[in-house]
């Protein structure tokens, strides 16, 4: 009888079910213990010194390691971590910093520490990028694109172990933003103890790939594309109340990510997109936070390559594209227009700057007088993947792609995935390229130099291959310039050179979103970097 | 039947190595170094080039190296993937298992579901049952596998609330891929609620399984159908029922075994059909198979892995068709090779 | 017939107007391919029916709801897109690049496959032996194989596409040629032919070829719905059709991020897909039961 291999199958599906439904409250207490954060792509290491990427730091900064100093998420001031004081000497060039004595490395299946976080952590972790000399430092690549940018590592002459909890840091010139730069999402404190040991071993490469820190989280594992694991690190030293699992679930979809925020799969999510928001808001469980991002999503112009090495050709292609369309497309009203590359949010934001305005006969003019044809080809180079200030480079590549059609430009719209994406990019492969820049404070240093300064652009920050000495000069003048007046003039100076050269054409400043479910606790969105679930867990 | 077994063993092998030969020819057809293609790693520099390219025989004729190649696969040094580093062997071996396993309970509703379901449609031929069960067939075995699993995910996941979207089970659950099936290594997994775990596991199931399933029963349905009609008008039938032998006996003893035998080639197709739907429903799962395993290998265009992964599927599908094929001919000899069902 | 004949007992209708009877007397293979019809003729005068263009991007009318909404309007029938392009526009459009594309697909894998199949049909011995071996396990490899094989030999787009999936549809065609052409060979009229003096060509041309068409239309259905459905998949997947060129699955793939949003994105090119294939299915199961009728009266 036919009927009889099914009525069975059914019965065994029915019986492991029933044998299955243990206790409803082991399981509520078992699901509860649990973070899942749908992330939207693959970190490229776990150490975040080596890629300013944010789905590097996001999965590295908050959760496994602590910097000396942390910014206030609330009014952005700079506040004590792991270093609990500094001293700033009068001359501005020496800083002095007392550690914390109570704060334990990672315990982990591959590392056992043997004693706390002293000063030689602190040397060791800066030395590293600083020193080529370093053991460490061509380890995974020797490239560190944050601190190269910024030239920190010439800047550094000495630091110094003053006792086991004490530290001084000697520069060469006075720096405004050092202090800001240590609080950031790159300067982490690795273990120098764990360090040695790897040496030791002969296997150096594990030490950003089988990460120690000292933060709320400890690494468990990791699977390429699948997930991320980390466990809650039972002695940390600061307040915690997190959960005991930390998952990453790497979601490349922005639609399946909210698709299972919905199911609960997901406790939290990255970058949820902007046609998603509504969705996000008429919802009960569902929360979104929302902040003025410190962000700028721009269309940057490779100027080695000709004819994007003439400035008149670069105007003419930003004349002929409309920004508040593209504003209104593809970050439906979720972002401000940007005239510079510095956001409101910023204290040296000029509200009156100059900015380019749609105008496509100007720009057919442009292009002739510099030499272009009608049927000049040339390729756009949209991400693959949604960050906040760009949620759709795609659909935005295929709106400029219009737009320059009506005025003679053929463009063709390329993409790989983000890894190769990157790589090509850094090789100068692109014409233009559609991409953008989160930065880690309101710093004006942080926005102009690892745009555009020519030492950006071996450490691949600088997208639009731009080396101008003009440039460079004004960026040095305003760092070495106390008074914030003084400073903010003189940013106003880059702005116009800015817009008569036009290396890139800046788009927008989106807001900054988290979507995450009502029954967690503590989730807080961070202004300054990337998302930190030390202290968040599940109210049950 | 050891004549049979030689021939089919020798028909194996030979498929094999055409397959192997058009695996080698992707790494001089792939964009790209050849050397890269190949291996996976990518040379620091000149010398190191150089080593490699003595080492895998690059610098030697075709043939050379194709027994290379084909030496070192059998070795089980299959290469690493350009995207994750990564030995392939070790990431085929943990995404091989996840397809199978999804194909196999698959494939197990299309039997248990479809073939009863196409038995009692053909012995009821032209009622209305008949054509109840026809059209349902006819109209799911037109939905894109894609649409139909978006459509579930849409009900049942979104809507209703009552099966999780993706993945094999919940990351909660820190299961390690000793075998790659995930029933198995929950079995085996180590200080974890084990109904808990399975219960969820088979949430997860559910939904990809019924929606490769469905398409899969369907078509199971239509060929089983037909091939009792063809049966049940034999003179043998009619002979049998003259005779007076009861409908049961005529059944069990004709029927049943009769129509069954034309349906088992037309599974070597199915089969087919099963994985390539399966690979496209991985996808919207994101279940860690080799089908979404390959589409992520084609975006991050990492070549080694396409070209380890062609050669692990297709030697998959093939395996199973012949054996298919062979078990056919071996329970029914009489039968001429290419003398298929129509479906 | 209308006109009156003496001698109609005389009349024999021919074998293709047996097959039309009987074809027509099941409604609903009727009711497929009028709607089937439809499709043809909407992808054939896509120009002339569709309201706006399928790539014109409207940045006033993002996201407009289908005019069955209360938020939609009359002027998008089937609603916009995230870009502000017409839904409606873009799935004529995209019918006329997946079923033309589709339709395309299988009369060049059926004039190779016939080709290779009565070749092989024809051939005997060791050779054929291991011809047939070769292409019954190469039969086996699932088109999305090929398809990432060649998308990452040629690159992503429509035709490379089309190529995978033509190669993939060409064993079907061989392996029935195949069987059709052996079963054939064996039978008297063709001996007939042969002791008449024909070689093999006409043999084929003459004999095997006019017995062959009803078995290539049947096997022709089903290959359609085979490539609407793949060439749609490979679009969904990001392998096929790239925008802004309108394709069923692309359209279908690139609603996804909008899913929730606006769903008509999603749901409206799925059912196109659906019923395409629909209407294939029954038109071919429709075919396919009157010849069968046919044969056995």
């Amino acid at each position: 009888m036919p009927v009889k291999p099914l009525f069975y199958a059914a019965f065994t599906v029915v019986m492991v079910m029933l044998v299955a439904a243990c206790s409803k409250q082991d399981e509520h207490a078992f699901y509860n213990s649990g973070l899942v954060y749908c992330s939207e792509s693959n970190p490229v290491t776990f150490n975040p010194q080596l890629d300013t990427s944010s789905t590097t730091t996001d999965a590295s900064s908050h959760q496994l390691y602590d910097r000396l100093l942390d910014f206030d998420p609330d009014s952005g001031r700079i506040i004590p971590s792991i270093a609990s004081s500094w001293l700033v000497s009068d001359d501005g060039l020496t800083y002095t910093f007392q550690l914390r004595k109570d704060v334990e490395f990672h315990t982990t299946s591959y590392f056992t520490p043997s004693r706390n976080f002293n000063a030689d952590d602190v040397i060791f972790s800066i030395d590293r990028w600083r020193l080529t000399s370093h053991p460490y430092h061509y380890v995974s690549g020797g490239r560190y694109p944050y601190f190269e940018s910024l030239g920190l590592a010439q800047n550094i002459a000495s630091v110094e172990r003053v006792n086991g909890y004490r530290v001084e840091i000697n520069l060469k010139r006075r720096d405004s933003s050092f202090l800001a730069n240590l609080a950031t999402d790159f300067s982490v404190m690795l273990s120098q103890e764990y360090g040695e040991a790897l040496l030791q071993q002969g296997l150096p490469n594990r030490i950003d790939q089988y990460p120690i820190g000292t933060g709320p989280f400890k690494f468990e594992n990791y699977r390429k594309d699948h997930y991320i694991r980390y466990q809650r690190h039972q002695t940390y030293w600061g307040e915690q109340d997190n959960a005991e699992r930390l998952i990453y679930d790497i979601t490349p979809k922005s639609s399946l990510r909210l698709a299972k925020l919905m199911t609960g799969e997901c406790d939290a999510t990255a970058f949820p997109a902007q046609t998603e928001l509504e969705v996000i808001r008429s919802r009960d469980d569902l929360l979104l936070a929302e902040k003025p991002g410190l962000n700028v999503g721009f269309w940057a112009f490779n100027t080695q390559r000709p004819p994007f090495d003439n400035p008149d050709v670069r105007r003419a292609l930003a004349a002929a594209i409309d920004k508040n369309t593209l504003l209104e497309a593809v970050y439906f009203d979720s972002a401000t227009r940007a005239k510079t590359l510095l956001p409101a949010a910023s204290w040296a934001f000029q509200n009156d700057a100059d900015d380019t305005a749609y105008n496509p006969v100007l720009a057919r003019k442009l292009l002739e007088n510099a030499g272009v044809e009608p049927g000049f080809t040339m390729t756009i180079w949209a991400m693959p993947i949604e960050r906040a200030y760009n949620p759709n480079a795609a659909k935005m590549a295929e709106l400029i792609q219009r737009y320059l059609r009506d005025v003679g430009v053929i463009a063709t719209i390329v993409s790989y995935d983000w890894a190769t994406f990157r790589r090509h990019l850094q090789e100068g492969l692109h014409d233009s390229v559609l991409i953008g820049w989160s930065a880690d404070n309101g710093d004006p240093d942080n926005f102009y130099r690892p745009l555009l300064s020519c030492g950006a652009i071996p450490s691949g920050t600088n997208r639009a291959m731009w080396c101008d000495n003009d440039y460079d000069e004004l960026l040095d003048k305003a760092l070495q310039t106390e008074d914030l007046e003084a400073r903010r003039l003189i940013y106003q100076q880059v702005n116009r050179l800015l817009y008569e050269r036009l290396p890139l054409v800046p788009i927008a400043h989106a807001y900054r979103y988290q979507a995450y479910r009502n029954e967690l606790e503590g989730m807080t969105i961070n202004p300054f970097g990337g998302v930190r679930f030390g202290g968040v867990g599940k109210s049950l | 039947m050891i004549q049979i077994l030689s021939r089919y063993g020798v028909l194996f092998i030979l498929t094999l190595l055409v397959l192997t030969a058009m695996s080698f020819s992707l790494v001089y057809l792939f964009p790209g170094d050849v050397l890269e293609n190949l291996t996976g790693i990518v040379p620091q520099n000149e010398i190191q080039r150089e080593a490699l390219m003595r080492q895998f025989r690059l610098d030697q004729p075709y043939i050379v190296q194709f027994f290379y190649y084909l030496s070192s696969l059998l070795q089980g040094d299959w290469g690493y993937s350009l995207a994750s580093g990564l030995p392939l062997r070790e990431e085929i071996g943990i995404a091989m298992p996840a397809t199978i396993e999804l194909s196999a309970y698959a494939m197990l509703m299309a039997l248990f579901v479809g073939i009863p379901l196409g038995y009692y449609a053909g012995l009821k031929s032209y009622s209305t049952t008949d054509h109840t069960i026809n059209a349902l067939s006819i109209t799911t075995y037109s939905f894109p596998v894609f649409w139909l699993a978006l459509i579930l995910i849409l009900f049942f996941s979104l809507h209703l609330d009552i099966a999780p979207l993706s993945g094999r089970i919940s990351l909660l659950f820190d299961i390690k891929p000793v075998t790659g099936f995930v029933l198995i290594d929950i079995m085996l997994a180590e200080g974890i609620d084990h109904g808990l775990a399975y219960r969820d596991a088979i949430s997860h199931l559910a939904l990809p399984t019924v929606a490769i399933g469905a398409i899969t029963t369907a078509s199971m349905v239509r060929i089983t159908r037909r091939s009792v009609i063809d049966v049940i008008h034999r003179p043998y039938i009619v002979a049998a029922r003259s005779r007076g032998v009861s409908e049961w006996q005529i059944f069990f003893r004709h029927v049943l075994r009769n129509a069954l035998l034309p349906i088992l080639p037309l599974m070597a197709i199915q089969i087919t059909t099963l994985i390539t739907n399966a690979m496209i429903v991985e996808t919207l799962f994101s279940w860690p198979g080799i089908g979404s395993w390959l589409i992520q290998a084609i975006y991050q265009r990492d070549f080694p892995a396409l070209r380890v992964g062609m050669l692990a599927v297709s030697t998959l599908v093939i395996t199973l068709t012949i054996m298919v094929d062979l078990f056919n001919r071996i329970i029914d000899p009489s039968r001429e090779k290419y003398e298929r069902a129509t479906v | 017939m209308p006109q009156f004949s003496l001698y109609e007992e005389e009349f024999h209708p021919s074998p293709w107007q047996r097959t039309w009877a009987a074809f027509r007397s099941s409604h609903i293979a009727i009711v497929g391919l009028i709607l089937l019809g439809f499709f043809v003729i909407f992808s054939l005068f896509a120009p002339v029916v569709s309201p706006y263009n399928p790539a014109e991007q409207n940045i006033d009318a993002l996201l407009i709801a289908p005019s069955w909404e209360s938020s939609g309007s009359i002027t998008h029938l089937f609603g916009t897109d995230p870009l502000g392009r017409d839904v409606f526009s873009r799935i004529i459009y995209g019918c006329r690049t997946t079923l033309g594309s589709g339709f395309l697909m299988v009369v060049l894998a059926m004039l190779i496959g016939v080709s290779i199949g009565t070749f092989a049909g024809m051939l005997r011995g060791v050779r054929s032996s291991i011809v047939n071996h070769l292409l019954d396990a190469l039969m086996a490899i699932p088109t999305l194989l090929i398809a990432i094989i060649i998308v990452a030999i040629l690159g992503t787009g429509l035709v490379n596409s089309m190529w995978a999936i033509t190669l993939a549809l060409i064993p079907q065609f061989v392996h029935r040629t195949r069987t059709f052409v052996r079963a054939e060979m064996k039978k008297e009229y063709i001996m007939a032919s042969k002791l008449d003096g024909a070689n093999k060509w006409q043999l084929f041309v003459h004999s095997i070829l006019p017995n062959m068409t009803e078995m290539l239309v049947v096997q022709g259905t089903v290959a359609l719905s085979i490539a609407v459905i793949d060439v749609s998949a490979l679009g969904f997947l990001n392998l096929g059709a790239q925008s802004p060129l309108a394709e069923l699955g692309a359209i279908l793939g690139d609603g996804l991020d909008v899913a929730y949003l606006a769903p008509w994105n999603v749901a409206l090119p799925g059912i196109a897909i659906f019923l395409l294939v629909l209407s294939i299915n029954i038109v071919g199961d429709g075919l396919r039961s009157a010849l069968r009728k046919r044969v056995s009266h």
